[in-house]
């Protein structure tokens, strides 16, 4: 009894380390259920030989699976074209982006149509930009191959989401479309906080417009970008929505990516253990690519 | 004054337990389906379940659907039945499943309901023993049954004198005279499933099939014949380059088959039963009245086969209320259900005696050709990883069909791919 009123009394008025324990408890909770407990999950199973579609129990297989995933020509296609795309779309949203955020920044009459445009795409579902391109891009039916008739480029269309260079330019443009808006959002955000003084400092010095973007618009903006940077890329790795709704990762399995795979392998296959095997790989590509930014980060700091 | 309270509240408490156990004693069990996509007809499965509720006072049923495609509702259900979800108590499942689903653990035996399979299947079409009954365990029950139909244009056929062809390259041949006769230059003569889809996989297996040759045998084991395999795909991509099969046909799904018939620019097509209905049916469809079904071609020499397909009912290894499950299972694979569905949904019977049932008869005269195209027809290869089958197969042969592995290439791969799945 005393016990217990000594506690309700220590509750009322706790110390700031307890109170600090108590205040973020919540959230480390929430974190463990969310973050920690499926991700130690999944690197459980990735020892064992779990497949559903067999009945049996679970086997444990130790770095079976890991070797397996090594000599999987599967993974290392998948893998090779993850990388591709977040090698070409990343810089490419990038630079479509900030053209974007630099028009934005003009001093239009009324700026709300413009920023509109800008929240669009980034406001649409990445499933419907990828089924919408996917429609552009259909032989008979696209919008595409229309255009190239009426430019007077007759002969046979081209079958762009058939043929393997094709498809997968198709899907990083569709990519590059649908995630320069967000880039731009971040460095509009970050070109408004730039001193208009610094430039009319440059203009009395007598410095080109292309002098000032690069000595000052550029330089400025460096921390929007490398933010924007580190979220564009994350994502990149983990493309699924676009070429999954435009090509299902064919033809052939020429635009399979990652993660595609591993949906594949877990829901298609039911076979958990090899499916979270190849997850294990992509969490692990993604750390790696995270730390690299964030030494960077750390440097500039 | 408080002590009076508490007694009050628990006298309540009491009372409320009891009434509603008296309630729920008369209407306890809620049974919920899974009922397929929009083309499984779930407002007539709805009807069918009204049926069963009048006879069975106390059993409420809900209804669920799910996506438009067997692959769809195929990650649906995995992700449900994954996760031992009891929420769901009965399934409606494709063809290809049974096995998968049953060897996953997620399907509850229904021999204890229905008896022992060899007599429980006997009065189903023989393609259905074989499908739903895995290791001697009855896994579910048919529904109602599909198969892949050749459509083709009558009037066109009669306008050149045509007879029904019996192999691939009559089939081919007579295209091409109509295409070059109505000079129109959208007019495709056959119309198959290219995109990497379910229905590829039975583009793979038809022309394979009609030489005679098997894919897999009795125990599931892979017995792919590469050469066959290779000429079969080779019939396609001949067909191709003739301009009998369009192009891009690695786009083409079953619903671009379907409305290209409708639109009146295909002669031949090979579809689902249900596309009967939309170009009988709708109202843009052009071409009504003037659609035949026939007997799939088959490879010179060889003889014609089917993909069949159809949907099962199948109880949840998880649901809490078995009996009442297989209660409501059973009732929806009788005869009578069976008819129901023909004469009001013209969804193709999974009884040989309904198919000349004179109501069926009247109400859905062309089940009279589509009886012999079923009872002929072939199940897709039975495994327990079929997801993974279905993948490969269709996968590889989309890709054949928009020429970016060459046949030999991908025969190869199907083999050395399912080798080590299907053993």
């Amino acid at each position: 009894m005393a016990t217990g009123a000594s506690m309700i009394e220590r509750m009322r008025d706790p110390s700031e380390a307890s109170l600090g324990m108590l205040l973020l408890a919540p959230a480390f909770l929430l974190l463990a259920l969310i973050v920690v407990y499926p991700i130690a999950t999944l690197i459980f199973n990735s020892f064992f030989d779990l497949r559903l579609s067999g009945g049996g129990g679970m086997k444990f297989v130790g770095l079976e699976n890991y070797l397996l995933v090594l000599k999987d020509p599967d993974f290392w296609n998948a893998t090779w074209n993850t990388v591709l795309i977040t090698l070409i779309t990343v810089p490419g949203a990038l630079v479509v982006g900030l053209g974007l955020a630099l028009l934005a920044n003009l001093p239009f009459k009324r700026q709300w149509p413009v920023r509109l445009a800008l929240l669009l795409p980034w406001a649409l579902p990445l499933a419907f930009a990828g089924l919408i391109f996917a429609w552009f891009f259909h032989t008979e039916y696209g919008i595409v191959n229309d255009v190239v008739r009426r430019l007077g480029f007759g002969g046979e269309p081209t079958m762009w989401l058939l043929r393997p260079g094709w498809a997968f330019a198709a899907i990083c443009l569709t990519i590059v479309w649908k995630t320069s808006s967000f880039m731009a959002l971040i460095l509009l955000a970050g070109l408004q906080m730039i001193p208009r003084s610094l430039y009319e400092a440059a203009e009395v010095d007598g410095a080109s417009k292309g002098q000032q973007f690069w000595q000052i618009t550029i330089p400025m903006l460096m921390p929007s970008i490398i933010v924007a940077l580190i979220f564009r890329t994350i994502t990149a790795l983990q493309t699924f929505d676009i070429p999954y709704t435009m090509t299902r990762g064919g033809p052939g399995n020429a635009t399979e990516t990652l993660a595609m795979l591993i949906h594949k392998t877990t829901i298609d296959y039911l076979d958990v253990g090899y499916g979270s095997t190849l997850a294990v790989f992509m969490f692990l590509l993604s750390l790696a690519v995270t730390a690299v930014y964030l030494r960077r980060i750390g440097r500039q700091a | 004054m408080k002590r009076r309270n508490l007694l009050k509240a628990l006298a309540l408490c009491a009372a409320v337990a009891a009434s509603t156990g008296s309630t729920g004693a008369l209407a306890d069990t809620t049974l919920r389906v899974f009922s397929g996509g929009a083309n499984q007809r779930p407002d007539l499965m709805r009807k069918l379940f009204d049926q069963f509720q009048a006879a069975n006072p106390g059993v409420k049923i809900e209804i669920e659907t799910g996506g438009a495609t067997s692959e769809l509702q195929r990650q649906y259900l995995s992700t449900v039945l994954n996760a031992k979800d009891s929420a769901i108590d009965i399934y409606m499942i494709d063809i290809v499943n049974p096995a998968q689903y049953f060897g996953a653990g997620w399907l509850e035996p229904l021999n204890a309901y229905v008896g022992n399979p060899a007599d429980a299947m006997k009065p189903f079409l023989p393609v259905y023993l074989q499908s739903n009954v895995v290791d001697g365990k009855v896994a579910a029950m048919p529904g109602f049954a599909d198969a892949m139909f050749m459509y083709y244009r009558k009037d066109l056929l009669e306008k050149y004198r045509i007879a029904e062809p019996k192999t691939w390259d009559e089939l081919a041949a007579a295209s091409k005279k109509i295409q070059a006769g109505e000079g129109n230059p959208n007019l495709q003569g056959l119309s198959i499933q290219g995109a990497p889809i379910e229905g590829a996989v039975c583009t793979f297996l038809l022309p394979y099939w009609s030489q005679g040759k098997e894919f897999n045998d009795a125990s599931g084991k892979l017995t792919l014949d590469r050469t066959a395999a290779v000429k079969g795909l080779n019939q396609w991509l001949g067909m191709v380059d003739g301009g009998v099969i369009k192009r891009n046909v690695a786009e083409v799904k079953t619903p671009d088959t379907v409305n290209e018939f409708k639109a009146g620019q295909v002669v031949f097509a090979i579809n689902w039963g249900f596309a009967w209905d939309r170009f009988q049916a709708d109202n843009d469809s052009t071409v009504k009245g003037k659609v035949g079904v026939m007997p799939l071609p088959a490879m010179a020499g060889g003889k014609s086969a089917t993909c069949v397909g159809g949907w099962q009912w199948a109880v949840s290894a998880f649901s809490k209320n078995k009996a009442e499950a297989a209660k409501l299972v059973k009732f929806m694979s009788t005869p009578a259900a069976s008819k129901f569905l023909a004469v009001e949904g013209s969804l193709l019977p999974v009884y040989q005696s309904v198919y000349v049932d004179p109501d069926v008869v009247k109400a859905v005269p062309w089940f009279k050709d589509a009886s012999n195209v079923v009872i002929a027809g072939k199940s897709r290869p039975l495994s327990k990883d079929y997801g993974q089958v279905s993948d490969v197969v269709r996968t590889t042969t989309s890709a054949v069909l928009a020429r970016t592995k060459k046949p030999e290439d991908g025969v190869g791969e199907i083999e050395s791919r399912l080798a080590r799945v299907m053993r």
